[in-house]
């Protein structure tokens, strides 16, 4: 093991071994983000460490460095007083370091058993070791509390027992140092419960943890000392006994707000466009209620996996099990796909713009006129078909029957890349060489060429540098000032501070309340994301939340009955 | 944005550069040519004196001797027929398997509906007026009818279109071979064989299958280039859940590219029964393979959203040239394998660099870009 003899080499006798893991100005980019920038900081041994931040703060980042995904550019990873160069997982893994991943991560065709021994199958001969392998398996399991058995299917089972099972099969790998990164975002109550039961536990038996989370209250429940990190950069560590929750979210928030947002433009809702009245849709979210006039941009905030993208996804009719009511200008409408939702007038600009947003081997101007192509005329293909050269509409359409009016796309291109200021050589260029800002504006042009009055931007600034992030925002203005109804979803708080007319604030799936932009601040909107208990400022213009720990409860003891045997 | 033309500025407008994109379009399809171009100069630099016709000895160049190039066209025009087809399913993402069988499924329904109309047939003495008329619909509808089934197999069953028309493939072969008994049907109207098909010019030169398959590759290229549906098949095939969420009509797109493989198959039936005036079971075996490579060699990628008609048929055009080359240079027959299949690793190998060198080329523009303009105060 060549390679092993390689990766950990002993420093100076100086190090004080009490510190089990230290990061020695650890520094990470990459293209475009400077994501870790000199970051140092020591886990104590047998501690459970909190890392807390803002979205794209560099908290996974670390916690991924740590576990052999990543290498750093500069700086190193010191573990029991030896500096550690890990080349891949399976190598920080033989060091003990175990990564759980925020996305649930393993092979859900395999059992439990195979998946939990899958670095090391125990083997008899050339053949697998059935018998010891499902012993070892179950010995892990029994460990960690989890219930179902090791022959299961590992992609049948529920989040939380997938979840438990992934820790087992860290801890059947021999880690000692353990990597959670928001590991309670997808579990239920009951589930993260469990979870922070076991981490005590374990933590008694020596191991240590490095615990990536956002959420306030489960960081004070269960870990020691918190190190906030801020843009890439330390910003403190303290035991968790002298800091309040308070006091974190101003280190997290830490930097003066920026200049670069655009003065707010003035708006006058016009009327109501969109309206959802209690939109529920099983494990994803639930009793959503909300509306969005024209001329206003409506901010939602939330954690990741409290349901944001999940109800523009259903707004766009891609859940066909939501159920509620929806209104469109005043109208009931029932959307049941993107095609339906489009001619509705309401656009969707996804968080995935790389695998939902854009066709990467297509021109920037065919990007753009994608969705606008339709027959503007409505359907009915004979009708249409006779009509369609003295249609009414004529000037809004790109074809002529099936032809391409190539003309008048063309010169529509040109309009919307003067409008949007599109940056690129050429409209004929593919669109996947232009930089993340600017393919953003053509996913944000294709639903204005569709003549849409209604649109949903989900993290419209995500992988966005920082230039045409501040051209992203005067635009989402203008196109409000325009009389527009914006909807826009952003895990960026300065972003939803100073664009949104008003803001609704989700929390596990639920409305936690809906403030005026003048009343808002982050830390309420934190405190609200967060949902810290009883710390609910009065002033907050609190939408109903009745039933929300009711509603926690009760999927707690379904959960629990459902694993029961 | 015509709706509101008083919004937009003029001044900030990028000039359109109407170059850029016909280069980009058709570098991958001039290699093709280029190495066309190469490998025909190689053959005619091979030339041989040979002795000809009746009683007088002439000189002809082998290769590009009239009745050879005929010929050339003549096998080329199948393939290349199918090979726009399978284009088409290519450049949406999908693949078709079964267009050798549908082939030979339709050719062998036109071929039992001729011969029962023909000199020898139950049917003789019918007016060819109509005949063949119906014959040609009956091969083109039998043809679309299959690669509907396709498409509705892929749509409606969300199998990987791999194995549905592998699947396909057999059964259609199986239909042909239980209908005809495995017995090959000839005696088809005059007026369809030598008065349509194999209407001649001069000596031994019969144009129309030629000229059928420079048309439908025509009529592709265009329908590709200008239509609604055809920049719909290349965003379906470059990111069908992008295209998905920009509200296009996925499922009927992909219909469409099936059953328009299956018609491509059904024209190429029609030809051949004319031309060679018989059909069997057999008929087409193997062809998928050698339209799917014509469909690559021309530039389409099997992960979809690229690929032209043009390409295909000068890629058909390539594999046959090949061919006819091995037999000119007689070259031992049983190497013709393995050349044809190392030039379609070639051609593919080449369009990959092309095409990285490509994206590189133009990602270092647009990384220039942002800098150096001065129209954007932030």
């Amino acid at each position: 093991m060549a390679t092993v003899t390689q990766a950990c080499s002993p420093t100076s006798r100086s190090e004080p071994l009490r510190a089990r893991v230290a990061f020695r100005e650890v520094s990470k980019r990459f293209p475009g983000v400077a994501a870790l920038r000199n970051v140092s900081f020591e886990v104590a041994a047998g501690s459970c460490h909190a890392l807390v931040g803002e979205n794209g703060a560099g908290k996974s980042t670390l916690g991924r460095i740590l576990a052999g995904l990543h290498r750093p550019d500069e700086g190193s990873v010191v573990l029991d007083g030896r500096v550690c160069r890990f080349s891949s997982p399976g190598d920080a893994q033989r060091y003990g370091v175990g990564l759980v991943h925020q996305e649930l991560s393993y092979c859900p065709n395999l059992t439990v058993a195979e998946n939990l021994c899958l670095g090391s199958l125990p083997r008899r001969g050339v053949w697998l070791d059935r018998a010891a392998m499902k012993a070892r398996a179950r010995r892990f399991l029994e460990m960690v509390g989890a219930t179902c058995d090791a022959d299961d299917e590992l992609g049948s089972l529920p989040n939380g027992q997938i979840q438990l099972a992934q820790i087992a099969s860290v801890l059947a790998a021999g880690a000692r140092v353990l990597v959670l990164d928001e590991p309670t975002s997808s579990l239920s109550l009951a589930e993260a419960r469990r979870l922070e039961e076991l981490v005590g536990q374990l933590r008694r038996q020596g191991t240590t943890f490095l615990y990536v989370s956002h959420r306030m209250e489960e960081i004070f429940r269960v870990c020691d000392t918190v190190t906030v990190l801020r843009d890439g950069q330390h910003a403190a560590t303290r035991p968790l006994a002298a800091t309040t929750p308070d006091e974190l979210v101003r280190l997290m928030i830490g930097r003066p707000l920026t200049a670069y947002f655009p003065t707010h433009a003035e708006r006058q809702p016009g009327r109501e466009r969109l309206r959802v009245e209690s939109a529920s849709s099983p494990g994803r979210f639930s009793e959503v209620s909300f509306s969005v006039r024209a001329g206003e941009v409506l901010g939602v905030a939330g954690l990741v996996g409290s349901g944001r993208s999940e109800v523009a996804q259903a707004l766009f009719g891609m859940d066909s099990r939501m159920s509620g009511r929806v209104f469109v200008d005043g109208e009931p409408v029932s959307i049941r796909g993107p095609q339906q939702a489009l001619s509705l007038g309401i656009g969707l600009v996804t968080e995935d713009r790389k695998r939902l947003g854009i066709v990467p081997q297509m021109t920037c101007g065919e990007n753009l006129t994608l969705s606008a192509l339709d027959c503007p005329g409505g359907r009915g293909f004979w009708a249409r078909a006779a009509r369609c050269p003295w249609c009414p509409r004529r000037p809004e359409c790109l074809r002529l029957w099936d032809w391409l009016r190539l003309g008048q796309e063309r010169s529509w291109i040109r309009d919307y890349f003067a409008r949007l200021r599109v940056r690129a050589a050429s409209p004929d260029v593919p669109i996947a060489t232009l930089s993340g800002g600017n393919q953003q504006k053509i996913v944000l042009a294709k639903c204005l060429a569709r003549r849409c009055r209604v649109l949903v931007l989900d993290e419209p600034t995500r992988g966005v540098d920082v230039g045409a992030k501040a051209e992203i925002h005067r635009l989402i203005d203008e196109l409000a000032a325009d009389g527009q109804a914006v909807m826009m979803i952003s895990s960026e708080l300065p972003e939803v501070l100073h664009l949104s007319t008003r803001i609704l604030v989700m929390r596990r799936g639920r409305v936690a309340g809906v403030m005026g932009r003048t009343e808002a601040t982050q830390e309420k909107l934190m405190q609200l994301m967060a949902g810290r208990v009883g710390e609910t400022p009065q002033d907050l213009a609190l939408s109903p939340v009745v039933g929300d720990g009711a509603q926690s409860a009760g999927e707690g003891a379904s959960a629990e009955t459902s694993h029961a045997n | 944005m015509p709706t509101e033309p008083g919004n937009v500025s003029p001044t900030g407008v990028t000039p359109p550069q109407p170059g850029a994109r016909r280069r980009f379009k058709e570098t991958g399809l001039l290699g093709v040519v280029v190495a066309l171009g190469l490998l025909l100069s190689v053959f005619g630099g091979s030339m041989q004196i040979r002795d000809r016709g009746a009683g007088e000895p002439r000189t002809v160049n082998k290769f590009l001797r009239a009745d050879n190039l005929d010929k050339l066209a003549k096998n080329t025009s199948f393939f290349a027929i199918m090979a726009v087809g399978a284009t088409l399913v290519i450049i949406a993402g999908g693949i078709d398997l079964s267009v050798g069988s549908i082939y030979c499924l339709a050719a062998v329904c036109g071929a039992m509906f001729l011969h029962r109309f023909g000199p020898q047939g139950a049917g003789a003495g019918a007016s060819p007026a109509w005949v063949i008329p119906a014959a040609i619909l009956l091969c083109l509808g039998v043809g679309t009818s299959c690669g509907l089934l396709n498409g509705l197999g892929v749509v409606l069953l969300r199998v990987h279109p791999f194995v549905i028309t592998l699947g396909t493939m057999a059964i259609y072969r199986g239909i042909a071979f239980v209908m005809t008994r495995a017995q090959a049907y000839t005696h088809f109207p005059e007026q369809f064989t030598d008065g349509l098909i194999r209407y001649e010019v001069g000596a031994n030169l019969y144009p129309v299958p030629m000229t059928l398959m420079v048309a439908v590759t025509v009529l592709a290229a265009l329908y590709l280039k200008l239509t609604v549906t055809g920049r719909h098949i290349f965003a379906v095939g470059g990111n069908e859940e992008a295209a998905r969420y920009s509200g296009l009509p996925v499922e009927r797109v992909k219909l469409k590219v099936y059953a328009f493989s299956g018609l491509m198959a059904g024209v190429a039936a029609t030809i051949m029964l004319g031309y060679y005036g018989a059909a069997s079971s057999d008929a087409g075996k193997g062809y998928e393979l050698d339209v799917i490579a014509a469909a690559v060699i021309g530039g389409a990628s099997l992960s979809g959203g690229r690929g032209s008609a043009l390409g295909a048929l000068l890629g058909a055009l390539i594999i046959q040239t090949i061919g006819n080359g091995i037999i000119i240079l007689e070259i031992d027959q049983n190497y013709s394998q393995i050349i044809i299949g190392a030039v379609i690793v070639v051609a593919v190998v080449l369009d990959r660099v092309n095409t990285v060198l490509r994206d590189r080329r133009l990602a270092n523009a647009a990384r220039l870009e942002p800098g150096i303009d001065p129209r954007t105060p932030i």
